[in-house]
């Protein structure tokens, strides 16, 4: 057992930095090109890096101030690209993962519907085979960055005449295609558009992007999510971006505000939360040292830590009094540091109700806690075993 | 960085829970007003002797195993699995306040006997108002021919039954030292209190006039480096107690019917069990990384210690009292276990000062690093 980590004069940490001091500016494609996009990824597009030297590139991206890839575009690098390595095929990988790491083309993924976000299997969306083509028609919801995305991970019904989960199919999409609309949604925080809808009229994609065979939709998808969560496990304020409670407890001690008792009590509750889930992720970090695959543990982790983050952010705004009721984003004072979107506890605080809606409900994670890591038994869904056009239920009018 | 177990401390794990399962029997506590009178604290304890447990956190030049604080929670998790009433705590404290307190010759001579399994210890340092803070009130020393006499109680002091010599925190000049007496010694008296987890003996000490001989190494910082390694042995018991809650509850809630289905399928004891899945990880890592910083002399381990501490506390009360309301009314009664696990969790919350006041130490802790 040893929680120390790779230390200052580690030869893999010196390798990574002197490769940043002599490009002390990098453009993605650079760093692409040296693997340090998706620095797990095997060769040619990463350096096979493992759990430890992922950690050494991620705090030598931070010393040199640049965001990393995987931040910037984090469906393409972190979530979904890595689906084309295993389900992918040449030609895929060829066209689509270069410009992907280079964060040439931003990508977002097309998962949520209206009619259900959390029983995502349910899906309505359709791509019908015509040719050589898919003809898509439907509607995806909550969908982050598809207004400045090129590339979308397309989820959709392949065949209705199955059970949910079996007749469904990946793409991988041009957001740039003829019959696709997509509007941004004015969450309740009134900051610019974090989530877009995104309409299908028609839309043609080629057969060859299909991801996998058909059919083979749910698992890939499952796969992402939890990549997706267990990279949620990190002890920020939003899904593991944003600020953390190290953060909050030095802004409350330099406004003095720390003296209050309440305060006081309720940081350093949230501190050793905070310290325990940075502990959690590094142990997943680990285990993935150690070959152990990415487990659903990391359900365990993001059911953690969003009400810790939503926790976190509350503590931070009542510091404010009735002061914090007035747009102003003058909280507590943050160094200065890498923090993704959330900059602010300001705005943190007022996304923060969709921490625990966002990637799983926490519902559905205590679920999925309960059902597959303590074993017990299954919710039953009627519709999960007759085949998907027998289960449809007639849509609400509006 | 590895956060894994090595294969030596799964093997020390692993027999101390086979050792365990084999040698605890709560079944005598489960008869309506039972207490810890009725179980075999003595006769378990000296089965312990002969695992060689007292010896293990004695350093190898005093004749112990030297082993470091992971291998300490691989047993300790184990003993609070299974609430094994015997005098580990008590033993524990009195080799860690030798070690910091003691003088080269005592810790020869006490931590040799302590090893040669022919010395129980004990230590008594809390006031009758739950207070560790120096120098104390409750026992003053006097010089006297040939060492020195103890007067005054102490509370709450855990294995003083069981013990051969007690390790007394006294005033002397106004400052706190550390004595030895005999608890058989004229004078002193060990009562035992009413404490509610009867899976250990708890007793008030009184003395009047006891001879006691001072431990004569320096008594600095001898208190907070003693608490901070109790600290870890109580968040190793609390970590794995919550296991043992978490577990049995979820065994009980797959088994059990109701609306024709087993109660485990209703998404309200679901959530509640998943919530403390979780606050169990964070329980574990919180204790594996005190244990750790403490073996390595990390300057962070004070910080560790109190963080698991703290946590861990609550973390083992929520888990057994959810453990009572998922097994339902039979949860409240005396000839079930739960109520053993519920009152270990709440004793152990409060003996060494209350969760708050060690979430007061981390604070203190920050400021002084922000300063």
């Amino acid at each position: 057992m040893d929680f120390n980590f790779p230390a200052e004069d580690d030869p893999r940490r010196q390798d990574v930095r002197r490769w940043f001091e002599a490009n002390p500016s990098p453009t993605y494609k650079q760093i692409a090109q040296r693997g340090f996009s998706a620095a797990n990824w095997p060769a040619p597009w990463g350096i096979g890096a493992d759990a430890e030297m992922m950690l050494i590139i991620e705090e030598e991206f931070a010393r040199a101030g640049i965001r990393q890839p995987s931040a910037f575009n984090p469906i393409a690098v972190n979530q979904c690209g890595q689906s084309l390595l295993t389900w992918g095929t040449e030609a895929q990988r060829q066209e689509l993962l270069p410009p992907a790491l280079a964060c040439e083309h931003k990508w977002c993924m097309l998962f949520s519907e209206p009619s259900g976000g959390s029983d995502v299997g349910g899906l309505r969306t359709q791509a019908r085979r015509v040719g050589d083509h898919y003809i898509v028609n439907g509607q995806k919801i909550w969908n982050s960055s598809a207004d400045e995305a090129d590339i979308g991970v397309l989820i959709a019904r392949t065949d209705n005449s199955v059970p949910k989960h079996q007749g469904l199919s990946q793409f991988i999409i041009d957001m740039k295609s003829p019959g696709i609309t997509v509007r941004g949604i004015e969450d309740m925080t009134g900051e610019e558009h974090e989530y877009c809808e995104v309409f299908f009229e028609d839309v043609r994609v080629p057969a060859d992007r299909l991801l996998g065979k058909e059919g083979d939709g749910w698992r890939i998808t499952m796969e992402q999510l939890q990549t997706e969560r267990q990279s949620m496990t990190k002890p920020g304020a939003v899904w593991g971006a944003g600020p953390t409670a190290r953060e909050l407890v030095n802004g409350l001690i330099q406004t003095g505000k720390i003296r209050q008792p309440l305060v006081r009590d309720e940081a350093a509750r949230l501190y050793i939360e905070g310290e325990l889930l940075r502990l959690l992720s590094l142990r997943n970090l680990s285990n993935k040292i150690n070959g152990k695959p990415a487990g659903i543990e990391g359900n365990i982790g993001k059911m953690m830590a969003s009400p810790h983050g939503q926790r976190m952010t509350d503590l931070a705004k009542r510091t404010q009094g009735v002061a914090g009721m007035v747009k102003d984003k003058d909280v507590l004072p943050l160094p200065a540091k890498e923090y993704g979107r959330f900059t602010d506890w300001d705005y943190a605080y007022w996304f923060s109700p969709a921490t625990t809606l966002g990637v799983g409900t926490q519902e559905i994670l205590k679920n999925t806690v309960a059902e597959r890591v303590l074993g017990l038994p299954r919710d039953s869904d009627p519709s999960a075993r007759m085949p998907f056009n027998q289960t449809t239920a007639p849509r609400a009018a509006a | 960085m590895d956060f894994t177990l090595s294969d030596d401390h799964k093997a020390l794990r692993d027999s101390a829970h086979v050792f365990l399962d084999k040698e605890v029997d709560l079944g005598p506590l489960l008869k309506p007003g039972a207490t810890v009178a009725d179980v075999d604290y003595a006769g378990l304890w000296k089965k312990i002797v002969d695992m060689g447990w007292p010896g293990m956190v004695v350093p190898e030049v005093y004749g112990g195993l030297g082993l470091d604080y992971v291998d300490l929670i691989m047993v300790v998790g184990e003993m609070g699995r299974t609430l094994a009433p015997a005098p580990l705590f008590g033993a524990l404290a009195g080799v860690w306040s030798v070690l910091a307190a003691g003088s080269e010759a005592q810790k020869t001579q006490l931590l040799g006997g302590v090893v040669g399994g022919n010395l129980s210890l004990a230590l008594a340092i809390a006031d009758a108002d739950g207070g560790y803070e120096a120098p104390g009130r409750g026992v003053s020393a006097e010089a006297a021919p040939g060492g020195y006499r103890l007067t005054g109680s102490k509370s709450f002091v855990v294995d003083a039954a069981s013990a051969d010599k007690i390790i007394v925190a006294a005033v002397l000049d106004g400052e706190r030292r550390y004595f030895v007496v005999d608890r058989t010694a004229s004078g002193l008296e060990v009562e035992l209190v009413a404490w509610r987890d009867i899976t250990r003996e708890v007793a008030t000490v009184r003395l009047d006039k006891v001879p006691a001989e001072l431990l004569s190494g320096s008594a600095e910082d001898a208190w907070p480096f003693v608490r901070d390694r109790l600290y870890l042995v109580l968040a190793a018991e609390s970590a794995a107690g919550a296991h043992a809650a978490l577990d049995q509850a979820v065994e009980y809630a797959k088994q059990r019917v109701a609306f024709g289905r087993p109660i485990g399928a209703f998404q309200a004891i679901k959530h509640q069990l998943a919530e403390i899945a979780g606050q169990g990880e964070c329980a574990n890592v919180a204790v594996q990384y005190a244990a750790w910083a403490l073996s390595e002399g990390d300057p962070r381990a004070s910080l560790a210690v109190a963080m698991a501490q703290s946590y861990n506390s609550e973390a083992y009360r929520d888990a057994t009292h959810r453990n009572i309301q998922v097994f339902g009314a039979i949860g409240f009664t005396w000839e079930m276990k739960n109520h053993l696990f519920y009152k270990r969790a709440r004793c152990n919350a409060e003996l060494l000062g209350a969760p708050a006041s060690q979430r007061e130490q981390v604070i203190q802790i920050l400021e002084r690093e922000a300063a």
